[in-house]
């Protein structure tokens, strides 16, 4: 057993931390639109070009195939600019970018994964649809053989960046008399067809980064489908286990800064005499410190064995239900200056406060992660 | 990083399990409820032999020269098994002696010479001069030495200076209690936290026992949900009964990650290894109260007899949550210690 890193992780980081002092955009991250695509993207090359991007990925993929470790070293590192955990990059790098490495073929691969690497493009999830949220498999947007192409027809929702995005990675149903999980299929959409119609969706945040896409009879080509005709969902699950509980590891040290400048500021404020106050941000700091130390534990399992461990979901639960009641204690902390969204200083608690509203319900509600560490880590029944 | 045991502190721990489940099975604990001592004299001496009351102490001052991570591990398991009697005092107390210079007496506590806890009230004090005041005595109604430690220092006291014992009745059934109260008691021996942080370790330790407390009464809820039937099918159907289960393994895994993580920091000698006990202290203490009521309702009307273990679990949680002073003081520390490292 043992805390410290070893001096190859510990010489990486003195490396990433020299990089990104240097050369981490300095100017704020527009709120929206093309700009903030280009501002995204542009960071993207930048990392590309000085050999930072695809920390995890394999080698042949344009990646630097470096051991865990290091990339938890650079999500912890990168956390510490105060940068948007999840950007326009997100899908890409994280989530489309994986799948790809797992289950394309050769030339999908070569089409598609530098581009990402390097900062060319934006892709977004086309996974949930207004019937199928967490009971994703009941998905209906019907893809239908034509040729050489898949014509597709439905609509999908809570898209993010949708609006912004050059490719999807789209679930559709390619055959209805299959079992439901069994005629699914993981297909490469084009955001440019025609038939695509995206609209934003105003989110309680004042967000406006989520989309509900239409599609009217938009015609892919089969060269697209990913892993096979009607084997969509077993493409969808090997993309979960790709970062091997590091995907939260940004999120997770923000939260840790956001527990500790808040202490700062109660104290500035002169409220930790204020019993309730101090013990809730006591055990907030034990609570993130306990969520930093189940990462660890995770990749030590990891390092040792290529199974998946519990921690996934159990980080993801954990930190949904953390992040909304430090924010809660956030806004108490200020009192009255929460009212104000955005006030002068930059700070944005308000707003951060009302996406914690969100927090446990993207990316799996907190009783879909219930769900799965009851069944598939204690074992109990469906 | 590597937060797994190696294959050495797996043997620890299989060893260590083993050794509980032989000699002192929760039957045996049961039994040991209505007998005069609450202590296995013989199980005791074995434990000794197995090295477990010097596994922390370094190989020059008579120990077996690991870390407190290995010491954690023992813990975890001594939690877990409900084992009664004063390990954590012991442990603590072998300490006090090598490091406070007294070779003798860390050899003779090493060697099986228990010596029991004593809790400060509200209103005493622990100085170099000694303890003023009322303590609550755990174990050691029949002990020679008394362990008293804050996170300032730690000391050992006779029973005798200490005045008369009045017995009182535990809560945890497996326990002995009593008070005393001291108008000014000298200590035999004494070490300053500088030099050992003797109370620090302790505060790992028993978020290792609560940890494995955590742990078990997870895997009891759990394994009830899937073999009780009721409607016709297993209650761990229900969400109501699937996710409470859920919640607890969730509370489980962070113990044993933020303890792990505690043990290393001062084994390491990081900055925030007061900090990271403390933090493991609070998050344990959590998951095993939490835990342990949650066994209860899961399990329902069994849950609450006597005769399961679930009620030993919650009463021991609720104990150990308070060896080390109540966690209320604890949590105002903790908010003004500096930041993780």
């Amino acid at each position: 057993m043992e805390l410290a890193f070893s001096a190859e992780d510990t010489a990486f980081r003195d490396e990433v931390r020299t990089w990104l002092a240097e050369h981490a955009p300095r100017e704020r991250r527009p709120k929206g639109g093309p700009e903030m695509r280009a501002f995204d993207l542009a960071w993207q090359r930048q990392q590309f070009e000085a050999g930072w991007a695809g920390i995890a990925w394999p080698v042949e993929f344009g990646g630097r195939g470096l051991p865990l470790t290091q990339q938890l070293i650079w999500y912890e590192e990168y956390a510490k600019l105060g940068m948007k955990a999840i950007d326009t990059r997100f899908v890409g790098l994280s989530h489309a970018g994986p799948t790809l490495i797992a289950r394309a073929s050769q030339e999908q691969q070569a089409n598609h994964l530098p581009p990402i690497l390097r900062g060319d493009v934006v892709w977004c999830q086309g996974f949930s649809e207004p019937e199928a949220g967490s009971d994703l498999a009941s998905l209906r947007t019907r893809a239908e053989l034509d040729g050489d192409e898949l014509v597709i027809t439905g609509q999908k929702i809570w898209t993010s960046y949708a609006h912004l995005a050059d490719w999807q990675e789209l679930l559709v149903r390619t055959d209805p008399e299959l079992p439901r999980h069994k005629g699914i299929t993981w297909v490469i959409c084009d955001m440019q067809s025609p038939g695509i119609e995206v609209r934003p969706i105003h989110t309680m945040d004042n967000g406006a980064d989520f989309c509900e896409v239409f599609y009217d009879e938009v015609r892919i080509p089969v060269t697209n489908v990913v892993g096979g005709m009607n084997n969509g969902w077993s493409v969808a699950m090997s993309t979960l286990s790709f970062e091997r509980g590091t995907a939260f590891t940004i999120d997770q040290v923000q939260l840790s800064s956001t527990v500790e400048r808040l202490i700062e500021l109660a104290r500035d404020r002169a409220l930790l005499g204020d019993d309730e106050i101090a013990y809730a941000l006591a055990r907030a700091r034990a609570d993130v410190a306990a969520l930093r130390s189940l990462t660890y534990l995770g990749i030590s399992r990891n390092l040792r064995s290529s199974e998946p461990g519990p921690e996934g979901s159990m980080l993801k639960l954990q930190w949904a239900d953390l992040y909304k009641r430090i924010m809660r204690l956030a806004v108490e902390i200020l009192g009255p200056g929460s009212l104000a969204v955005d006030p002068e200083g930059g700070d944005i608690w308000s707003e951060l406060f009302l996406l914690s509203y969100g927090i446990s319900i993207g990316g799996g509600t907190s009783e879909i992660q219930r769900n799965i560490i009851a069944e598939r880590v204690l074992g109990l029944p469906r | 990083m590597d937060l797994l045991p190696s294959k050495e502190q797996e043997e620890i721990v299989a060893s260590a399990a083993a050794f509980l489940a032989t000699a002192l099975p929760t039957q045996r604990t049961r039994q040991l409820i209505s007998e005069a001592s609450n202590v296995d004299a013989k199980a005791w001496l074995a434990a000794a032999d197995l090295g477990w009351f010097a596994l922390g102490l370094p190989s020059d001052l008579g120990g077996v020269g690991c870390g407190l991570a290995d010491e954690v591990l023992l813990f975890r398991e001594i939690g877990r098994s409900l084992a009664g009697g004063p390990f954590l005092a012991t442990t603590l107390a072998a300490r006090v002696a090598a490091y406070g210079g007294n070779s003798q007496l860390c050899s003779e506590i090493s060697l099986g010479g228990r010596v029991g806890l004593g809790v400060l009230g509200p209103e005493s004090t622990l100085d170099p001069g000694g303890v003023v005041g009322t303590l609550h005595v755990v174990d050691g109604d029949d002990t020679e030495l008394i362990l008293v430690a804050t996170h300032e220092r730690a000391a050992l006291f006779t029973q005798a200076d200490l005045g008369e014992l009045v017995a009182l009745e535990c809560i945890d059934p497996t326990t002995r209690l009593a008070r005393a109260t001291t108008a000014g008691a000298a200590p035999v021996v004494a070490v300053a936290a500088d030099v050992d942080p003797v109370a620090l370790r302790g505060t790992a330790l028993v978020a290792a026992e609560l940890t494995g407390i955590a742990e078990a009464t997870a895997v009891l809820a759990a394994e009830h949900a899937k073999n009780r039937i009721q409607f016709g099918r297993p209650i761990g159907v229900n969400q109501a009964v699937k996710h409470p289960c859920a919640d607890m393994a969730v509370r489980a895994e962070l113990a044993l990650a933020q303890t792990t993580v505690a043990a290393l920091a001062l084994d390491e000698g990081r900055t925030d290894a007061e900090l990271q006990c403390l933090n493991a202290l609070v998050v344990a203490a959590d998951a095993a109260e939490r835990n342990a009521a949650g066994t209860v309702q899961v399990l329902g009307g069994m849950g609450f007899t006597f005769e399961h273990d679930t009620n030993l679990y919650v009463k021991r949680a609720f104990l150990l949550a308070q060896l080390l002073g109540p966690v209320r003081p604890l949590l105002a520390r903790l908010v003004l210690l500096p930041g993780p490292q």
